[in-house]
């Protein structure tokens, strides 16, 4: 138990860090990196204590604590806090994880680098800001971390600030999830305004939203917009269509800080925060839906657009937004599990993608698949991690990803299996997308890896910020070193086993499910979906397992069944929210492997000889135009959004400003100014000085009168003693 | 024997001490009208004490009364000096001479 009170270390850790490194980085020996590396090394033994209790204690009690930041009357208190349960171990163990290997490997990548000690500084703060969001009891608490790590990732786009390109994705970057952030705000409160309803003190806090909501407290109308206006935040965020154009050019920053923003610290904020309130999502079936669709158009489309890309950040970048949808449409099709399953073995292989892109591009200095080639006889090392990485996220059996994808799959049959139009949805799309996410990895790692390596004319691109762009180009790529090495072995020792703990192969008493299942998770149930748990659950079962038959229309139908009446045997109700324990899904599996065999033999066929004469993805006729163009959503988005506001908006506030509202302040201002000048002639010069002044005058006067009844000659005032003794014993003679 | 004798002698010795003191223009005749006008006090007590309170052993009237003479002679060396000195430094004893102490 000792782990989880001890906590709150884990996101004070890296702030000390950060403000260390500001006050004192500079005349550090490492300029900085010993103290981040020391933070997030010590958090990382700490989310490992935390990890290996809840994990083999699963589900564990939640842990809260709090203290009153702001009692504001009324029986209203704003907290500060945190929980921890398998969900928050389950985060901070990836968080700290990749994070320690980012910034190992930053100190050999950004070696040399001008701001190398902001560059620390502001990775403690990336990281610690993600931990605090993580951490949250209360909602408020998670909207204060969630922006942080809106700021920190602007900062760190925009590290190579000197570039005007670069300066334009930060401020997109920002831009376009704090409009999404409006809506988080919006549904935070929102929800606290549901939770008013119920009377408790502490409306914004997390553990009570979840069980009110599961307990059917809430008015539904405002939890259906609290959920959707959190979403919206979720979308901007997370990545999703259609707010996921900032993404790809959140590539403008370093390259561990995309690996930071893709695997760990910034957009799996936005799952992570619907999986922290998916009680709440799961009371209605419209939210769910729409959940669903919003991750199936994403993890569809962002897929493609990685065919046509050069720039290997890019297609790992597209792949993310994909593999974000996954994480989506899971969590949409009640998949909860199988949502932040992939979200934390995405979070190790991404990283792992990620820092070897980084490797690659700091031997050839240059971002482009097309200037690299036959990189597989000298870097040995970036090449065995970067296809286990790809495998990883193609999902080729028994890798991490595989285990997670296949449970979104075997979600989404479930849902069809309920009767669900989204399940079966989900289920093609995402299998026919991890056919299209295999094809991009295998024209990605042919493309670099296979062939001849052919020494290309300098790119001005990234690296020639970092500090061997002013050495002579080397003839030959050579390996990293093992700052930048060991993190990429370590990530793929995660990105191979650590889906086991998902899997069917491990105990069933303390795996990932277990792990990650909150109390009020495990007796959550879909009000939406009929029989509830109460119901006689094999009848139940085979009901839908028949429905979902009567639905389909091909061989699959008969596994939903098959699978439905299984989980519905497992003593779990059909209407409930957790699946049980993972099954072993041979239909899912088979399918799977079949479109990664398939799409590895078509990439092997066309990319199988290194770089072919003639790409055939940029030879598709209009589809390659859509997708050069990217849908033309930067199109839409310039021509539709940002000129409106920039020529229309912007003058026309600027107008109102100008004319109006200075007009207003001005007239305002003149008033104002007459009022005060006549105050001062009239009432401040005439009236009061006046009658200061008459005071005194009068006072000099009176005294100056006053003044000669003290003539100073005793006879007199012996007399008038003498007069004044005579009245008085005259008065008390007659008044008696 | 009556007490109005020793009364009226006292009311008329203060009368007259009274004039003495606002009238007269030398400070050693406004001091011997001050003493003037202790001893007609001094005649009261005595006055009091023999008549309305014979029986007394204490004679407490006769005592104050001594008392008073003894402050009296006190006082009257004070203000003496203080005349002395007025004299050295102005060669007058003139009271309408000494009204420094004015607006």
């Amino acid at each position: 138990m000792q782990w989880m009170e001890i906590a709150w270390l884990v996101p004070i850790l890296p702030i000390i860090s950060f403000v260390l490194i500001v006050a004192f980085g500079k005349r550090l020996p490492w300029k900085g990196a010993e103290l981040g590396l020391l933070s997030v090394g010590a958090g990382l033994i700490i989310s490992i204590g935390i990890a290996f209790h809840t994990f083999t204690n699963s589900p564990v009690h939640a842990l809260e604590k709090s203290f009153d930041w702001a009692p504001l009357g009324d029986g209203f208190i704003l907290e500060l806090g945190m929980l921890v349960d398998g969900l928050t171990s389950m985060m901070f163990l990836l968080v700290t994880l990749v994070s320690l290997m980012v910034h190992a490997y930053s100190r050999e990548y950004m070696h040399g680098e001008d701001r190398f000690t902001y560059f620390f500084a502001m990775l403690s703060l990336f990281t610690a800001s993600m931990l605090i969001l993580v951490i949250a009891n209360n909602t408020l608490q998670a909207v204060v971390g969630w922006e942080l790590v809106g700021l920190c990732s602007f900062l760190l786009i925009g590290f190579y600030w000197h570039e005007k390109p670069n300066q334009d994705a930060a401020n997109k970057a920002f831009l376009t999830t704090k409009f999404a952030d409006i809506g988080l705000i919006v549904g935070v409160i929102v929800l606290s305004k549901a939770m008013f309803a119920t009377g408790t003190a502490t409306p914004f806090n997390i553990l009570e939203l979840n069980a009110a909501a599961s307990h059917g407290d809430l008015d539904m109308g405002l939890v259906v917009l609290g959920t959707l206006m959190i979403f919206l935040g979720a979308v901007g965020k997370s990545g999703q269509f259609p707010l996921h154009v900032w993404l790809p050019d959140a590539m403008a920053g370093p390259t561990p800080v995309s690996a930071l923003i893709h695997a760990a610290t910034m957009v799996t904020a936005g799952v992570f925060f619907v999986a922290r309130l998916y009680p709440v999502y799961a009371q209605n079936a419209t939210v769910m839906a729409v959940i669903a669709i919003v991750g199936t158009i994403t993890l569809f489309f962002a897929g493609f657009l990685a065919l046509v890309q050069d720039d290997i950040k890019k297609i790992l970048a597209y792949s993310t937004v994909s593999q974000l949808g996954y994480m989506m449409a899971a969590l949409g099709v009640g998949g909860y599990t199988a949502g932040i399953f992939h979200l934390f073995t995405h979070g190790f292989f991404k990283a792992l993608l990620f820092l070897g892109s980084g490797s690659m591009i700091h031997a050839v200095h240059s971002n482009n698949i097309s200037d690299m080639g036959g990189l597989r006889k000298y870097m040995p090392y970036t090449f065995a991690t970067f296809v286990i990485g790809s495998l990883a996220l193609a999902g080729f059996p028994l890798t991490a990803g595989f285990f997670s994808k296949d449970e979104i799959l075997v979600s989404a049959q479930l849902w069809q299996g309920e009767g669900f139009v989204t399940g079966p949805i989900v289920f093609w799309l995402g299998l026919l997308a991890s056919g299209v996410t295999t094809f991009y990895m295998a024209r990605a790692i042919f493309i670099a890896f296979f062939g001849e390596y052919t020494p290309h004319a300098h790119h001005h691109g990234e690296q020639d910020h970092e500090a061997h762009a002013d050495e002579p180009s080397p003839k030959v790529p050579h390996e990293s070193g093992a700052w930048m090495v060991v993190p990429l072995v370590i990530l793929a020792v995660f990105s191979l086993g650590i889906g086991f703990i998902g899997s069917p192969f491990w105990s069933k008493d303390s795996n990932f499910e277990q792990w990650t299942a909150t109390e009020i998770l495990e007796e959550t149930t879909y009000p939406f979906i009929a029989g509830e748990a109460h119901g006689d659950d094999e009848g139940n079962a085979e009901e839908e397992g028949e429905h979902g038959a009567a639905l389909g229309s091909s061989g699959v139908v008969a596994a939903p069944a098959a699978v439905a009446a299984a989980e519905g045997s497992d003593g779990h109700g059909s209407g409930a929210v957790l699946h049980g324990p993972p099954k072993f899904h041979p239909d899912v599996a088979g399918y799977a492997l079949v479109v990664f065999l398939l799409s590895v033999g078509a990439a092997w066929r066309i990319y199988g000889r290194g770089k072919p004469e003639k790409d055939p993805t940029m030879h598709m006729g209009g589809f390659t135009t859509a997708l050069q163009n990217k849908y033309w959503f930067d199109h839409i988005g310039y021509h539709y959004i940002v000129k409106p506001v920039r020529d229309r908006l912007s003058p026309a506030a600027y107008w109102s400003n100008q004319e109006v509202l200075d007009r207003i302040v001005k007239g305002a201002g003149g008033v104002t100014k007459r009022i005060a000048e006549s105050t001062y002639t009239t009432l401040d010069q005439k009236v009061i000085d006046g009658g200061v002044n008459g005071a005194a005058f009068s006072a000099a006067w009176w005294s100056n009168r006053l003044k000669r009844i003290q003539t100073g000659n005793v006879q007199r005032y012996a007399g008038a003693i003498v007069a004044a003794t005579i009245v008085l014993v005259l008065v008390f003679a007659l008044s008696n | 024997m009556s007490i109005l004798g020793p009364l009226l002698l006292g009311t008329f010795l203060f009368c007259v001490g009274i004039y003495g003191v606002i009238a007269r223009r030398n400070a050693v005749l406004v001091l011997m009208s001050v003493e003037l006008m202790l001893n007609a006090v001094n005649v009261n007590l005595v006055a009091f004490q023999d008549i309305l309170f014979p029986q007394d052993a204490a004679l407490s009237g006769q005592v104050f009364a001594l008392f008073i003479i003894t402050v009296a002679a006190a006082e009257v060396g004070v203000g003496l000096a203080i005349v002395l000195n007025m004299f050295r430094n102005r060669a007058s004893v003139n009271v309408d001479d000494a009204d420094l102490m004015r607006w």
